[in-house]
């Protein structure tokens, strides 16, 4: 009779499985591991700290309720005002995104020299971080939403451009050679086959850019560039924890409602455009 | 019933005698860097006004990169292409645009935008001749031309497809469109780079009617690929053969027979 590992031999990629790691393999997790360990202390974690803290989180939590409405009006006027910094940031931002995108991407791009200095522009004003931004355009232009409102419009550039680029290059070829072939002009290529290729994309990318836009908006208030952010620093600083609260929900209702309206706008747009 | 037995329009086998050259290549040459053989080399025919010609060879014979050689789509290395008498070769820019407003081409995918509306992408065959947002969206155009791009809709039989979008016609119907779009640029010559290959065979034959007929109302001339040799036969009046680099057929549709063709591909 013969032995069951004859009638069911294993298939090679289970015996695979039981192969011992490379020597490779196990040095670069044993440096993972050692690096996240002193990653741990470079972050300060620290289990004593987060116990002692605990009984105050219980107590800024406790005086958070009920929240304050005392001053409802001026920090509705201000959320108003983060919802505009917001809107008005990122409908600049989108529309100055795409003449960059036009120029970053291959299929559209004039020359690659430009194509390279473009997307070098794109990615730096990426990469700096928008508090960095919202400190520059602070000093630069003063305190107030002005400031902050610059900032979203220099984040959306380089959140969309990067994207509408990406979503350009991947539209089609073959309708605008088609287009070419028949004695078109790049523009008249550019309208009519890659925007409307790449629209599904840039307005998914567009709506993301918004609600990154309401949420970081929050945040610019922090170093005075405008909006319900410099409302919330306030109240903590002076304890109105319960005040702070109210700020809090205000800012989860904001957000949420641009969540919510931009995944309908979202369905509605694609299934619409033509 | 067999749809290539029983062609939908009789051929016209008898190609006009005095007319004027609508196509003419001279030497023509063509070489991929990185290749050691050629594609094609030393290729001439010409093709009158008003004349259908078929052109058959084996994949990777060069059948596209020909016809794309004619409107230097693809630029060749060598030889000479004229349009109604005008001279591409040292064409470029502006004067060569101008030069390929007359060229009609229907591709293997039809290259449509998916997006758009029948209607929209039609009207985008009047970007050969009129740049600017006009002709960007049928919403944006002019009643006219509105007009024209409906009636090259009801000449392919899609009058009642204008506002669909093309992402929701079937292969055949997007065919058609691309042909639409072909005749709203009022061309003086049709290329088509195996406009059947993607199709089932019915709507290939719809598709090779409507050439056929449009072809003869029109007296428009019309230069396809095909590896389908009884298209060849049945709807042109001549058949060019590519085959070991060389253009090795050049013969009156009626001389041939499927069986001779069929060996140009052994």
């Amino acid at each position: 009779m013969p032995e069951p590992s004859q009638i069911h031999p294993a298939p090679p990629l289970l015996r695979g499985r039981f192969q011992r790691p490379s020597w490779l393999s196990s040095g670069l997790f044993a440096l993972f591991l050692g690096f996240f360990l002193w990653s741990l202390a470079g972050a300060g974690m620290s289990l004593q700290s987060l116990m002692q803290g605990l009984p105050n989180m219980g107590t800024i939590v406790g005086e958070m309720f009920p929240p304050a409405t005392d001053r409802a009006q001026p920090i509705f006027e201000a959320i108003l005002v983060t919802f505009q910094m917001a809107l008005v940031g990122t409908v600049i931002g989108v529309i100055l995104s795409v003449p960059m995108a036009l120029l970053a991407a291959r299929n559209t791009s004039p020359h690659p020299l430009v194509r390279y200095v473009t997307r070098s522009i794109i990615s730096f004003v990426r990469t700096v971080p928008d508090l960095a931004w919202a400190l520059f355009f602070v000093v630069s232009v003063g305190l107030g939403p002005f400031a902050g409102t610059l900032t979203i419009i220099v984040d959306t550039i380089g959140f969309c451009g990067r994207f509408f680029a990406e979503a350009f290059e991947e539209v089609d070829p073959g309708p605008s050679e088609a287009l070419d072939s028949i004695g078109s002009r790049p523009l008249d290529r550019i309208a009519v086959v890659q925007i409307p290729g790449a629209l599904p994309s840039m307005i998914n990318t567009g709506l993301f850019s918004l609600e990154k836009a309401v949420r970081s908006s929050v945040v610019l208030g922090l170093v005075g560039a405008g909006g319900i952010g410099a409302e919330l620093a306030v109240s903590m600083e002076m304890f109105r924890y319960d005040q702070a609260a109210f700020i809090i929900f205000s800012i989860f209702i904001l957000v949420y409602l641009v969540e919510h309206f931009s995944s309908r706008m979202r369905e509605r747009l694609l299934t619409q455009i033509r | 019933m067999n749809p290539v037995a029983q062609p939908l329009v009789q051929p016209r086998f008898v190609a006009p005698s005095i007319v004027s050259d609508s196509l003419q290549v001279e030497g023509l040459s063509k070489h991929f860097k990185g290749t050691d053989k050629a594609v094609f080399r030393d290729v001439s025919f010409s093709i009158n006004e008003g004349q259908s010609v078929a052109l058959i060879g084996a994949n990777g014979a060069g059948k596209s990169t020909l016809l794309r050689c004619c409107v230097r789509l693809i630029e060749p290395d060598s030889g000479k292409v004229s349009l109604s008498g005008e001279d591409l070769s040292g064409k470029s820019g502006r004067a060569l645009k101008k030069a390929r407003n007359r060229v009609g081409f229907v591709f293997q995918k039809h290259c449509l935008v998916p997006r758009l509306s029948a209607l929209t992408n039609v009207l985008h065959g009047n970007l050969a001749h009129c740049s600017g947002p006009r002709n960007w969206a049928q919403s944006l155009a002019r009643q006219e031309d509105r007009q024209r791009a409906m009636d090259c809709l009801e000449q392919v039989g899609l009058g009642d497809f204008a506002y669909q979008r093309c992402d929701q016609l079937s292969g055949g119907q997007s065919q058609r469109v691309a042909i639409a779009r072909a005749l709203m640029q009022e061309p003086s010559i049709l290329f088509a780079d195996e406009p059947t290959a993607s199709l089932d065979p019915q709507s290939g034959e719809l598709v090779m009617e409507l050439f056929a007929r449009l072809s003869r109302s029109r007296n428009l001339t019309v230069f396809f690929v095909s590896h389908h040799v009884e298209h060849a036969l049945h709807y042109a009046d001549r058949i060019l053969g590519l085959r070991s680099s060389e253009l090795q057929l050049d013969s009156p549709s009626h001389s041939e027979s499927t069986a001779s063709l069929r060996e140009f591909y052994a």
